[in-house]
């Protein structure tokens, strides 16, 4: 059903002719399907609904203009930013989506430290702005291209400077809203004429419904401005890089400094993140280069470090008994920075890790220490802007076997989920065979420390239909195992309760028909009621997981 | 490759959207952050080179057609490259820019073209001339009056080649006529094609007229055998790009150099020195054309090869092109030789640079677009302080002078010849 001239232009009316379109072309352009980019929900084929139009609103006055309309007319919205996440896109025949890139402000308060920023202030933008004076953000490890207002009202927003700034959720402050009937609502100091330092008051504090922990995915409205923490950066007013594409390389003061630790066993690898946690030390950590796989890795970095590498390049360097021996070096490790603020700082920082390190038996990785490799490390890690990695071997990739919670709960599972997942890469040739492990994540989830979050990454051809199939069966078999070993939902399973495979949202019978059986029920229940309060035409969607009766 | 082939890429393409921006890692600052024209001027995602992956995607499939809007959006890009850059930053299977083209030409194909387009390629097939209003039996006049040999009479090493631009328009006749007396004079054996000089076309390729380019290409290619030159040497980027990259695939086989690679080895080797000084500020514009296009062609003819059950690789290993072997060290190389000179650079420079807005024929296609995006270049160029903005085409050069002049900025334009002229 196309829009009514109407209602297109009375949209119209409220961005202009030039942000508004019905064409088929660029409707069918802000389709997405899940296989070609991570949905986090598993790899399917079919497309996300047709937009009945894509709007481009420039403020919150528009945003809200939209946003009535919708409620006028009863029509779905979405907004989006990076458009990279499948979460983003529509989920129902009769909506418009919204792109937020014409709102881009960024505001820099560096006395107070924290930016406000609207939508489409990406993370790699933020970063350089704040780096200006002197400081940094937490980029969450989807990278830098990300949306910081997205990731921070939107979304989990975890990531490898989560040890040292926090996740997204610890850092909001203030915010404004437009709400899904069209109101604006300002959040915590702001809504008390008292700035953005604050998120929890003097007013109103909806953060626990309008984002929570896990993020509400745009069903809760659009997040128009937020001010979000920014915290020290003990470097220069820009990462200086030196190299060629893409092995660009950050030269960065003496003062930072970057290490794969190794252990001896997974045992110690716990206990070693577990004292990391409480030394207090890092200013990043993340299990990061084994995403390419345990057999892969050291081979993946050399081609990544070469300005010519090609991925042709790989069996020759699997084979090298070099790189061999670093990857058996390397076969339980971590990445981590240290940004030390004073050269005692630094010292003392380094004398802890290398005492952590002593207390669990741990090691160093020499080949990750080569200076071009350590200062490539260094830049792709402080930057993030190096994401779209997880698609270079096979242009399709989905976490499979994801969890968060206590690092000794998932590393005393995890040569087993290696195991099962080399298994599958030995036995079919759907996904790519890279020596089982392939674990990727957080050293921690939120600030300090505590709960960790991983995923197995598993490599798929998005374009070849045995190859999306035969990962779909991977991931059930997973799940298959996962429930045996008592270990829940793997993430990807239970991202699959906001969004059908075919792309469209589900409808409240579905929802209920589902978290009818979760274990603890009244949740959705509460969170029905909240949606009736807030959301009363049910205009966002169903990633705000409903129940409409207990 | 036809449009069709292009659907594994399509598919792989994994919507990240970092060829919206330049390679994170170098971003200074929010204002100079994104790369690619189309997508900074129209906004909507379609325009970036992930959202013609998916048109195309969408377009095979049947699920949309060439509108209107669809045309102006496949015809809206300046074939710049920045996407491929920023794309090849991760992946190693994707041709974004490759693809922007083959979509160009499967609309061109099927008669879905912008208007001036016709105009243009119809000028091109009959006076064999990118410029418009000019006439093919004009094309020599800019050489009156010097000295030079006709290669195809009287052999010659090095083969000089204007363009459409230095052939007809004021104020680059002089210029093209002043290329020669230096070359000359620092002891170059220099002709021209005389009458068989006409058009590169390589506009025409950035536009997706393939067949038109073939046309003029071979009959180029053919000319430049006939005279037996050693060395082809253009100031002008697009030729340049059009006889290194798209000549050398269709089987040309001489060195090609543009002015300021061969001007740095003259300066290098003291054939060419500079005596006065040159009191300005200059930052210098990377011609996408010149720079992040202009690495050498290397053949490639093989297929993909999966390797370790999914993992795509090519066999035989094929050319990356992610723009680092691009001309950029000679034109800065050239400006740090010039005494008095302060050299400044923008913060996107060589394969991240910022496209001047002439490419792809949209200076002549999209006019206000074309416009937009050298205004943007011109404010950066400022935003360093610099009171000169150099340039080595005359495609950009001109695309700033217009656009200086219709906003009023007060930063001067000129081509690096200009100053290497000034030093002398
Ligand atoms: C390859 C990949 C890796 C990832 N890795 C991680 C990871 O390590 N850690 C992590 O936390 N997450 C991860 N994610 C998920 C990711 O956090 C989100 O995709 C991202 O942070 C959101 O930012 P974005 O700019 O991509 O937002 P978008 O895709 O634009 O939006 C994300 C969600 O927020 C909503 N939204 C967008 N703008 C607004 C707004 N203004 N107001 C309210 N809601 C809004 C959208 O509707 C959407 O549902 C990953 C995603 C991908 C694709
Ligand atoms: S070639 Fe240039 S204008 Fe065209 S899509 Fe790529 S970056 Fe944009
Ligand atoms: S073309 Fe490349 S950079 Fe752009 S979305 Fe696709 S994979 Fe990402």
């Amino acid at each position: 059903m196309a829009l009514s001239r109407e209602i297109y232009q009375a949209f119209e009316a409220v961005v202009g002719a030039r942000n508004i379109s019905e064409d088929i072309g660029i409707c069918e352009s802000y389709r997405a399907i899940p296989c070609q980019t991570s949905d986090h929900r598993g790899p399917f084929k079919q497309k996300t609904p047709l937009p009945q139009a894509v709007i481009l609103p420039g403020s919150t006055k528009e945003v809200q203009g939209i946003v009535r309309l919708c409620n006028k007319y009863g029509i779905q919205f979405k907004a989006s930013t990076t458009f990279w996440s499948v979460m983003g896109y529509i989920g129902s025949d009769y909506s418009v989506q919204l792109d937020m890139r014409r709102m881009r402000r960024i505001e820099i308060d560096p006395k107070n430290m924290y930016a406000v920023v609207e939508p489409y202030a990406i993370g790699a933008v933020v970063q350089a702005e704040a780096m200006k004076y002197g400081l940094n953000i937490n980029i969450p490890g989807v990278g830098c291209s990300s949306s910081v207002a997205a990731s921070t009202a939107g979304w989990v927003g975890f990531g490898p400077q989560t040890i040292f700034m926090g996740a997204a959720t610890e850092n909001m402050l203030a915010a404004e809203w437009v709400l899904p009937d069209g109101e604006v609502l300002r959040t915590g100091s702001l809504g008390a004429g008292s700035g953005w330092f604050c998120g929890d008051g003097p007013g109103p504090s909806t953060r626990a419904i309008l984002r929570a922990k896990q993020g509400t995915a745009g069903s809760m409205g659009i997040c128009t401005r937020v001010a979000v923490r920014l915290h020290p950066w003990p470097g220069p007013a820009y990462i200086p890089s030196r190299g060629m594409a893409p092995a660009y390389k950050a030269n960065l003061p003496d003062n930072f400094k970057a290490y794969t630790l190794c252990f001896p066993s997974w045992d110690a690898y716990a206990e070693g993140l577990n004292l990391l946690h409480q030394a207090e030390i890092l200013y990043l950590g993340h299990r990061q280069f084994t995403m390419f796989g345990r057999d892969i890795k050291t081979a993946m970095i050399k081609i990544l470090n070469d300005p010519d590498g090609q991925l042709s390049d790989l069996e020759g360097y699997v084979n090298d008994p070099e790189l061999k021996k670093a990857n058996e070096d390397m076969k339980i490790d971590i990445q981590v920075i240290i940004a030390g603020m004073t050269p005692r700082d630094t010292e003392y920082k380094e004398k802890a890790l290398d005492r952590v390190l002593e207390m669990v038996g741990g090691w160093k990785s020499e080949f990750m220490m080569d200076p071009e490799i350590k200062d490539w490390v260094l830049m792709y890690l402080l930057r993030m802007g190096h994401k779209n990695l997880n698609y270079v071997m096979c242009g399709g990739y989905e976490g499979n076997f994801g969890l968060s919670g206590n690092v000794f709960v998932s590393s005393s599972v995890m040569e087993e989920a290696s195991a099962l997942k080399k298994k599958w890469e030995d036995e079919h040739d759907y996904i790519a065979q890279v020596g089982g492990d392939s674990d990727m994540g957080s050293i921690t989830i939120m600030g300090g420390g505590g709960s960790t979050g991983w995923e197995f990454f598993t490599h798929f051809d998005s374009y070849e239909k045995e190859s999306v199939e035969g990962t779909a069966e991977f991931f059930n078999a997973t799940q298959e195992w996962m429930n045996q070993k008592k270990l829940g939902l793997d993430m990807g399973k239970w991202n699959q309760s906001a969004r059908r495979p075919d792309g469209y949202y589900f409808s409240q019978e579905e929802q209920d028909e589902m978290f009818s059986k979760l274990a603890q029920p009244l949740v959705a229940y509460y969170q029905y009621r909240v949606r009736e309060a807030f959301n009363p035409n049910n205009l966002c969607g169903s990633y705000y997981r409903t129940l409409s009766k207990v | 490759m036809s449009l069709k082939d292009y659907r594994p890429m399509m598919e792989r393409c994994s919507n990240c959207l970092g060829c919206k921006w330049i390679p994170f890692d170098k971003i200074k600052s929010q204002r100079f952050g994104e790369n690619c024209p189309s997508v900074c001027y129209y906004n909507f995602n379609t325009y970036s080179a992930r959202g013609r992956f998916q048109l195309a995607q969408t377009i095979l499939d049947g699920d949309a057609e060439y509108t209107k809007k669809v045309t102006e959006v496949v015809h809206s890009c300046t074939s710049c490259g920045a996407c491929d850059v920023s794309c090849k930053i991760c992946r190693y299977n994707l041709e974004p820019l490759d693809h922007n083209i083959a979509l160009k030409i499967d609309a061109v194909e099927k008669a879905k073209t912008l208007p001036v387009q016709e105009t243009i390629i119809g000028n091109l097939k009959k006076e064999q001339t990118m410029i418009q209003g000019q006439k093919r039996i004009d094309r020599m006049n800019w050489a009156k009056g010097i000295k030079v040999k006709d290669i195809l009479l009287e052999k010659a090493e090095v083969l000089f080649f204007p363009g459409c631009k230095y052939s007809y328009e004021d104020g680059l006749t002089e210029k093209a006529r002043a290329m020669v007396f230096l070359l000359q004079k620092a002891g170059a054996d220099i002709g021209v094609l005389g009458k068989a000089d006409a058009c590169c076309a390589g506009r025409a390729y950035q536009m997706g007229f393939e067949k038109e380019f073939e046309q003029r290409a071979n009959a180029n290619i053919e000319a430049v055998r006939k005279s037996g030159a050693q060395v082809i040497v253009t100031p002008c980027s697009d030729c340049y790009y059009a006889f290194k990259r798209l000549y050398a695939k269709l089987g040309l086989n001489v060195e090609v150099v543009h002015i300021v690679e061969y001007l740095d080895r003259l300066i290098a080797n003291g054939k060419i020195q500079f005596v006065k000084p040159v009191q300005m500020t200059v930052t210098y514009h990377d011609p996408c054309h010149l720079g992040r296009q202009g690495e050498p062609y290397v053949a490639w003819e093989g297929g993909e090869k999966k390797i370790r059950n999914q993992i795509h690789t090519w066999d035989p290993p094929r050319p990356r092109y992610n723009g680092i072997y691009g001309v950029y060290d000679a034109p800065r190389n050239i400006l740090k030789a010039i005494p008095g000179l302060r050299f400044v650079e923008m913060e996107r420079i060589r394969e991240y640079s910022w496209c001047c807005g002439a490419g792809g024929g949209c200076s002549e296609t999209l006019p206000e677009f074309s416009s937009w995006t050298a205004a943007e270049r011109i404010s950066e160029a400022e935003a360093t302080g610099a009171d000169t903005l150099v340039t080595a085409c005359p495609w950009c050069e001109s695309n700033f002078a217009g656009a200086k002049n219709q906003n009023g900025n007060k930063i001067k334009i000129y081509d690096i010849f200009d100053l290497v002229r000034a030093a002398l």
